[in-house]
């Protein structure tokens, strides 16, 4: 089974890359299993991942450790769980800055203190000795989020940071990581499914559709011009606030499993304009705005014209 | 925290209080039964029988029937075996307790080490040979029956064997601690090591489970992200949080062990504790002897479930406050 | 006047009694706090809001899953909270639950017919071939395959096991379909074919909607008319297009603001009004105006007297001292 499949992708200093796509696609898996967190033996990842120039794939677990919590940080989905629920707050921080850098406890734990602070926590001094569930779920997602930063990482990755959030909490934490970034002046990797986060954070946008990337580009040239009829659905299959549409855009059927990606285009069993072509696998083309999709860019606009108005007529 | 501790032991009294009601009413108000006949034995005169009538207040209402019964248990501590005339229960309790306490205490410390450490290295061993082989030793520690597995274990050190390998093996019974510590330890390693096996085995399969569970927690991925060594994710996170349910499996074993539930083990080694009492007490049906060890056995249970609550609340910060 | 209301809920309140070790008496939890609104018939009413503010403790209250506190829920006219369970049957056929987790809420032992069916052999509707027609014509209803009846959930995705939540929904011919959460556990484009799916259900059958959920996109969508709640009460409660062009309520308009939108950077940019804090814990209610806590424009009033929930202008209800965009509203 192929999780993923064929990912390129790079990120500048200071840019937030956003993958988006729906279950399944292998956005997270891309990333986890980059930096050895999937630890399954019947796992491999081949390719090339290289971090400021230098190949990470295949080091060593002792010098990935190194990398991870130190110069990579990760902010996980589900704030409720990605803390151990047994040891205080300001001890995890702690934890982790004391693995990588030669301080005492007590500067450990001040360091703690200021972070918990820095991530709008109130009161720092007292919450760095409670537990997790004495933390609300925005709470707890800042206190993660200080975990990640507590080593100054150059790389954040973000996965779903705000799906398991409320719109209030969400905004706050958007914001947030928006702040940190020009503060702390790392990249970041935002992982996640919804393309209004996206528009939120991201320079850079790849659309996963199967662990295939469908379309990697601009933000906002992704958003106006989107060139794979997979991220035609995606933008118009969400209600959004600003306006109402009468029926929503849909991608008929459900994503494709990756036990049994077609040959050919992954997302051609679910796309209305398929042609003979779509079997045979695409490959990403184009001039900065990359897209995997044989149509040709006159058939997309107007084809794409074409869905809007079934999207928007009554 | 000390008020989480005093509402706790609070209602370990409440619990010792129904069940001592239970008990009695078991014992004196089931319907059809005499209880003078019951209490005297098999063979009793009339003397006797109006005498225990007498004692016990059998002809008095029930609640005060139930005062006499505890002033006698626990008060008095006279309450006496009409079996074999004269010994008196609670002395016989206090005797056999410290011998059940020294093997219970000796496996309990075997068992945690062996248990603790089997799951640890299977758990860290995934997908390598080491863990199925743990894994089997562990159910073949808890397939073997104790009584079989006592009586191999004489036979080998008492007979088969005594003449060569295991010639520093004493006779089977019990030394106090008092009188000589050495002997102590060393007439009961092997009932040690026969009651420690089967609970080794369960404590390492359940550890195993427990700790494959928490190594798929999430908290165990923010582990891994924050850099730290697969030792001490495995150690200081997945552990300490599968611990919690070792600790409530460990108190529950240890109480009816405690209680009297080691009698297979007690009766196959010779060792004189609150098992084998027990097991003479319901031979002979002696009446007052089986509720006293009932009301012993119940009270270590109700103990050991105290304990564990407390310690939950140590291990675990949730139950603290909720 | 009450000829087109369905349902209508007048002063419903729901206390949740809590003791932990902590605390020397029980606290109160007031989950529903003093709610009223009607549902007309044919519409679709959306309850907005967030994780704790009450709104499916509210949905369990209406449909008579649980029993309100205090306040009355009236079906048809019917008060329901004084029916005993005998007598609430009926009624309870009319008022079908869509639930949010389609992955927990269908026995995964049971086949996917026999759990559309269960309704019907329940209240003995008719015949069992009856039913077993009545189950093929509700799979065609909802976009499923009619010869997957024998298969069991698990062999369904999220998308189609929310379709078989639906047919189940409407086995008994409800009028009105109280839907929590419906699609927040799938897949945007699976989402989509959902909510596409309730629209064409409603036409088709006339059905009424109460519809619950966090998300504002998708509420803005599927609603007529939207309820906000914050906290267990209604904070303000309009015509979908008036509500979202120009919120009343300052938590509203926060909502609003901070919805996640797409930007080609061709619209002007929003004004995003982030609100601090958390939502307060619902035993240990704010005095006055439950919002003044986060709200950018509270005063000493707001803490002392609780804004009801006023009729500003017809058909717009908003329990604020200092109600925003108020003269856009009006003019």
């Amino acid at each position: 089974m192929h999780a993923v499949d064929g990912l390129s992708l790079s990120v500048g200093r200071k840019e937030v890359v956003g993958i988006v796509g729906e279950s399944g696609s292998g956005k997270s898996v891309s990333m986890y299993s980059m930096l050895g967190l999937l630890r399954e033996p019947n796992v491999s990842v081949t390719g090339s991942v290289r971090f400021e120039g230098r190949e990470i794939l295949g080091l060593a677990d002792r010098e990935m450790r190194v990398l991870r919590g130190r110069d990579i940080g990760m902010i996980f989905q589900d704030p409720m769980t990605a803390l151990t629920p047994v040891y205080k707050v300001g001890w995890q921080i702690a934890e982790q800055i004391r693995a990588h850098q030669d301080v005492t406890k007590a500067q450990a734990r001040q360091r703690a203190v200021e972070l918990l602070g820095e991530v709008g926590i109130p009161e720092p001094h007292r919450r760095v000795d409670q537990f997790p569930h004495e933390f609300s779920g925005g709470m707890r997602q800042r206190v993660v989020i200080a975990m990640a930063l507590s080593c100054n990482p150059k790389l954040l990755i973000a996965d779903e940071p705000t799906t398991a959030l409320d719109v209030t909490t969400q905004a706050q934490i958007l914001e947030l990581m928006g702040k940190l970034q020009d503060a702390y002046d790392s990249s970041i990797v935002l992982i996640t499914h919804d393309m209004g986060v996206i528009s939120e954070m991201a320079d850079r946008v790849v659309v996963m559709y199967a662990g295939r990337p469908a379309e990697i580009g601009d933000r906002r040239a992704v958003i106006r011009t989107p060139q794979h009829p997979y991220t035609w659905g995606l933008l118009g299959a969400v209600p959004r606030v600003e306006t109402k549409r009468s029926r929503l855009a849909t991608i008929p059927g459900t994503p494709v499993s990756p036990l049994n990606v077609p040959t050919g285009c992954a997302f051609a069993p679910r796309c209305v304009h398929r042609f003979e072509k779509c079997d045979e696998r695409p490959v990403l083309r184009g001039d900065g705005h990359l897209d995997a999709c044989w149509l040709s860019s006159e058939q997309k606009v107007h084809l794409r014209a074409g869905t809007l108005e079934i999207g928007e007529g009554a | 925290m000390a008020v989480f501790i005093l509402r706790r032991l609070v209602s370990a009294i409440l619990v010792m209080f129904s069940i001592s009601i239970l008990v009695f009413l078991i014992f004196f108000a089931t319907p059809g039964v005499d209880p003078a006949a019951r209490i005297a034995g098999r063979s009793a005169t009339p003397q006797v029988l109006a005498q225990v009538k007498h004692e016990f207040g059998l002809d008095r209402p029930l609640p005060i029937r139930y005062g006499l019964m505890m002033d006698h248990l626990f008060i008095k501590q006279d309450l006496a075996s009409y079996v074999n005339v004269g010994d008196k229960v609670i002395p016989q309790i206090e005797a056999a307790a410290p011998v059940t306490l020294s093997l219970v205490l000796g496996a309990a410390v075997i068992w945690l080490v062996v248990g603790v450490a089997g799951g640890v290295i299977a758990a860290a061993n995934r997908g390598k040979f080491i863990d199925p082989l743990i894994m089997f030793l562990g159910i073949a520690a808890i397939s073997v029956p104790a009584y079989w597995l006592g009586q191999v274990v004489n036979l080998i050190t008492q007979s088969k064997l005594h003449s060569s390998i295991f010639s520093w093996v004493p006779p089977s019974g019990y030394v106090a601690l008092s009188s000589n510590p050495g002997e102590w330890a060393l007439h009961l390693l092997f009932p040690w090591l026969t009651l420690a096996a089967l609970y080794a085995g369960i404590y390492a399969r359940v550890l195993r489970a427990e700790l494959v569970n928490a190594l798929n927690e999430d908290y165990v991925r923010t582990a891994r992200a924050k850099g730290l060594s697969e030792r001490r994710i495995l150690l200081r996170h997945a552990l300490r949080c599968s611990l919690i349910s070792i600790v409530s499996l460990f108190g529950l074993d240890f109480g009816s062990l405690i209680g009297g539930a080691a009698l297979l083990t007690e009766v196959v080694f010779g060792l004189p504790g609150v098992g084998q009492l027990t097991y003479t007490a319901l031979q002979n049906l002696d009446l007052p002897v089986i509720m006293g060890t009932v009301m012993y056995g119940a009270f270590f249970v109700v103990l050991a479930n105290a304990v564990v609550d407390v310690a939950y609340g140590f291990l675990d910060p949730r139950v603290r406050l909720a | 006047m009450s000829d087109d209301v369905l349902l209508r809920a007048t002063n419903v309140v729901k206390e949740f009694s809590l003791r932990s070790p902590g605390l020397r008496q029980r606290a109160t939890m007031r989950a529903v706090a003093d709610v009223s609104f009607e549902v007309r018939r044919g519409e679709t009413f959306g309850i907005v809001g967030e994780s704790g503010c009450g709104k499916s403790t509210l949905a369990r209250c209406l449909v008579q899953l649980m029993a309100p506190t205090s306040g009355s829920v009236t079906f048809n006219d019917v008060e329901l909270t004084t029916l005993s369970r005998r007598k609430l049957r009926p009624y309870r056929r009319q008022m079908q639950l869509v639930f949010q987790d389609p992955y927990a809420s269908l026995n995964p032992r049971r086949r996917v017919g026999d759990i559309v069916a269960e309704p019907m052999r329940v209240n003995k509707t008719g015949s069992e071939s009856a039913i077993r027609a009545r189950v093929l014509e509700l799979f065609e209803l909802v976009g499923l395959d009619t010869a997957s009846i024998q298969r069991y959930p698990h062999e369904f995705s999220g998308g189609q096991r929310q379709r078989i939540g639906i047919a189940r929904s409407l086995s008994l011919n409800p009028s009105l379909v109280v839907a929590d959460e419906p699609v927040s556990a799938l897949d945007v484009s699976v989402q989509a074919q959902v909510l596409n799916l309730m629209a064409d259900l409603q036409e088709r059958l006339g059905l009424t909607y109460l519809f619950i959920a966090h998300d504002l996109g998708v509420v803005r969508h599927v609603s007529d008319r939207v309820a906000v709640m914050y906290l267990g009460e209604i904070v303000e409660l309009a015509n979908a297009d008036d509500l979202y062009a120009a919120p009343l309520h300052p938590y509203t308009e926060a909502l609003l603001s901070v919805a996640p939108e797409l930007d080609d950077g061709t619209q002007a940019p929003r004004e995003r009004i982030v609100i601090s804090g958390d939502v307060p814990a619902p035993f240990n209610r704010p005095s006055g105006c439950a919002f003044r806590t986060r709200c950018p424009f509270a005063t000493d009033h707001c803490a002392q007297v609780a804004p009801p929930l006023v009729e500003l202008t017809p058909g717009r209800f908003v329990a604020c001292h200092y109600p925003r965009n108020h003269s856009t509203a009006s003019a």
